[in-house]
């Protein structure tokens, strides 16, 4: 177990920054998550930490050692590979015993590491197979196990997930969940998956062009975005974003063009209501006329598209709001709206 | 059952039967030539049929080549020495080419590349005066170490390591605590078998049947390799066909072992990595 720190970290291929300026502390036990779109340096701020990729600024801390230029072996990290990496000519038992092998384990002691491993893994069964007699699924296993096994001091996972289906994902987010708490090491886990980050982390950090655009726990990042690049990432469908230079806006939503001077105004699909009484946490809600242009229906729930002073505008509801048509008023929270300035930043209030 | 052939299926099979037999021709009648006299061979029509005179066309070759067993396994020395050493410096040098980013790594693979524009005849006379030099004629070394690496097998190998092995596999073994030689036997070696295979099979040939090389740095008849001692054969005024036929015989049986060991394995490799898991 240790802490990770980045001081100022940057990385850039010939003239082109990818990575710029990186500043994060990440605790001892913590599940930390990377999240952004793609392209955005995910992937590269991993591989700086895990030390397969050199560094061109900053800092790089783990526990309290500055590990810049020691090579992987010595940084005592263990790392999922996307395509799982594993040694397609090796066992099961080998590929997971490999790490072991190669630190000197005495024979004995490493069979009883793999056994273990494979036992929490439910490996058991398939330690003799090659990993093209495996599925998916147990694939994705092996490569965790073989991570596990040498209980390294932090855990990288790098897009785990992404080659399996919608299911499997699913379970292998809870296995991942249970083994972190069972195990306690740091984790660093790169995705962009919302729901996975949403799920498995105690802070997400969001990255856009090699940028931290906030750092928090997954609640704090979908109600407290900082700025509307987050607000529009974060949450499905996006959040709507109105331009409030049109009066009527303001006057429906209640803003007042003080001191902040808002630019932009944000309201998740989620907190607009067809119904009234459905509005929490106020006496009066306040609401808006739209005008209905499609609907939507993903199982439980449905989007219905609308018109709003020229702008679109989706809500989320349940599934049987199937008759909405015409002009219908919306419903909501004047506590749940987010103003942004004209930096896009969000304004407290 | 009726196994029924369709009528193009059988045009294809005859054509390819009889570009069979006429690639084997040759084969068949160096092994019958070589159990006939030399008034037998030279006769028209040519012999078909297996001779008596085999013993005698075989003492003929060794009255002629005293040292013919010699230079068969200096030949038999060199040819593996080289292949060995082939298989070794090019997958290293290919390893390198295909994972590793270094300073000069284009410039140094384009020169290695140009090496091939070379018409390998240029090179004869400076080998000769090198050799010379440094006192290796008639010495197997002049043999084995110019040809220890080339620039075809870098080609090949490294084309083969970046196409078969991920770079992810390499870091993966990396993070693992695998230190970098032993990646590249652990790791490498085991996933590039089917190359060794076509590699080795190709330098082993080549330098059994280099003709060019030997010629030049050797001209003690007992540190002859065998094509040159064949050649030497034929240099005496009445050519002896039917113990040319002998030592040719003799000379293609260890390719001849060689392809039927490695055949199998060749058509496995190239299934192999084809359906890749
Ligand atoms: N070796 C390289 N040379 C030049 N540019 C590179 C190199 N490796 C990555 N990049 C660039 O760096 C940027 C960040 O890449 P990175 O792999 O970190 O993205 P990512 O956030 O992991 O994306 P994804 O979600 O698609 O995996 C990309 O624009 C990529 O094109
Ligand atoms: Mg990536």
């Amino acid at each position: 177990m240790a802490s990770v720190q980045f001081s100022n970290l940057a990385k850039s291929y010939g003239d082109t920054p990818i990575v710029k300026e990186i500043n994060l502390d990440i605790d001892h036990g913590e599940f930390i998550v990377l999240l952004g779109p793609s392209g955005c340096g995910k992937s590269t701020t991993l591989r700086m930490l895990a030390g397969l990729e050199s560094i061109s600024g900053g800092d790089i801390y783990i526990g309290e050692e500055l590990v810049n230029d020691l090579h992987p072996i010595e940084r005592n990290i263990a790392m999922v590979f996307q395509s799982y990496a594993l040694y397609p000519h090796m066992t099961v038992e080998q590929n997971i015993g490999f790490s072991l092998e190669n630190l000197k384990v005495e024979k004995a002691e490493r069979i009883k590491l793999v056994t273990n491993v494979a036992e929490m893994l439910e490996l058991t069964p398939l330690l003799d197979r090659k990993p093209k007699d495996l599925s998916g699924g147990q694939r994705q296993r092996v490569a965790m196990g073989r991570a596990m096994v040498r209980s390294p001091e932090v855990f990288l996972f790098d897009e785990p997930l992404s080659n399996l289906d919608a299911k499997l994902r699913g379970q292998m987010r809870k296995e991942i969940k249970a083994m972190h708490k069972k195990v306690q090491t740091t984790v660093i886990y790169v995705t962009h998956d919302q729901v996975e980050a949403m799920t498995l982390a105690d802070r997400i950090v969001i990255l856009n062009e090699g940028k931290i655009e906030q750092i928090g726990t997954p609640k704090q990042i979908f109600d407290q975005p900082k700025n509307t690049f987050v607000a529009k990432f974060i949450g499905a469908p996006a959040m709507n974003i109105f331009n409030l230079s049109n009066p009527k806006i303001q006057h429906d939503f209640g803003v007042s063009m003080g001191e902040h001077n808002p630019v932009l105004l944000g309201i998740r699909p989620q907190y607009l209501y067809l119904n009234e009484n459905e509005v929490k946490g106020v006496e009066k809600a306040a609401f808006v006329d739209v005008e209905v242009i499609s609907s939507e229906l993903l199982g439980a729930s449905r989007h219905i598209k609308c018109k709003y002073q020229d702008q679109t505008l989706v809500v989320e509801t349940a599934s049987h709001d199937a008759t909405v048509k015409g002009i219908v008023r919306l419903y909501f929270n004047n506590t749940q709206i987010h103003l942004f300035d004209e930096n896009n930043n969000t304004i407290t209030h | 059952m009726k196994i029924s052939i369709k009528k193009d299926q059988l045009v294809a099979y005859v054509i390819v039967a009889l570009g069979g037999v006429i690639m084997l021709a040759p084969f068949y009648f160096m092994f019958v030539f070589s159990s006939h006299s030399n008034s037998g061979i030279l006769s028209i029509p040519p012999p078909i049929l297996f001779g008596d005179f085999l013993v005698e066309n075989f003492n003929t070759l060794i009255d002629f080549l005293p040292y013919f067993w010699h230079n068969i396994s200096l030949s038999l020395f060199v040819a593996v020495v080289v292949t060995i050493l082939n298989l070794l410096f090019c997958s290293l040098a290919g390893y390198a080419f295909a994972m590793f980013d270094f300073k000069g790594k284009n410039f140094l693979f384009v020169g290695i590349m140009a090496t091939m524009l070379l018409p390998p005849f240029l090179g004869m006379i400076p080998t000769a005066m090198i050799m010379s030099q440094i006192g290796w004629m008639n010495d197997p070394k002049a043999l084995i170490i110019p040809a220890a690496c080339g620039a075809m097998g870098i080609f090949m190998m490294r084309q083969f390591i970046a196409s078969a092995i991920p770079k992810e596999l390499v870091e993966a073994a990396r993070m693992d605590g695998c230190k970098e030689f032993k990646i590249y036997y652990r790791i490498i070696v085991p996933l590039i078998t089917p190359a060794f295979g076509t590699l080795g099979l190709i330098t082993f040939i080549g330098t059994w049947n280099n003709f060019m090389g030997p010629l030049v740095v050797m001209n003690d008849m007992k540190m002859f390799t065998v094509p040159l001692a064949l050649r030497a054969l034929q240099g005496t005024g009445q050519v002896p066909w039917g113990a040319v036929a002998v030592g040719a015989a003799i000379a293609v049986l260890p390719l001849i072992f060689l392809f039927m060991m490695a055949s199998r394995r060749l058509i496995d490799g190239l299934t192999a990595g084809a359906v890749k898991g």
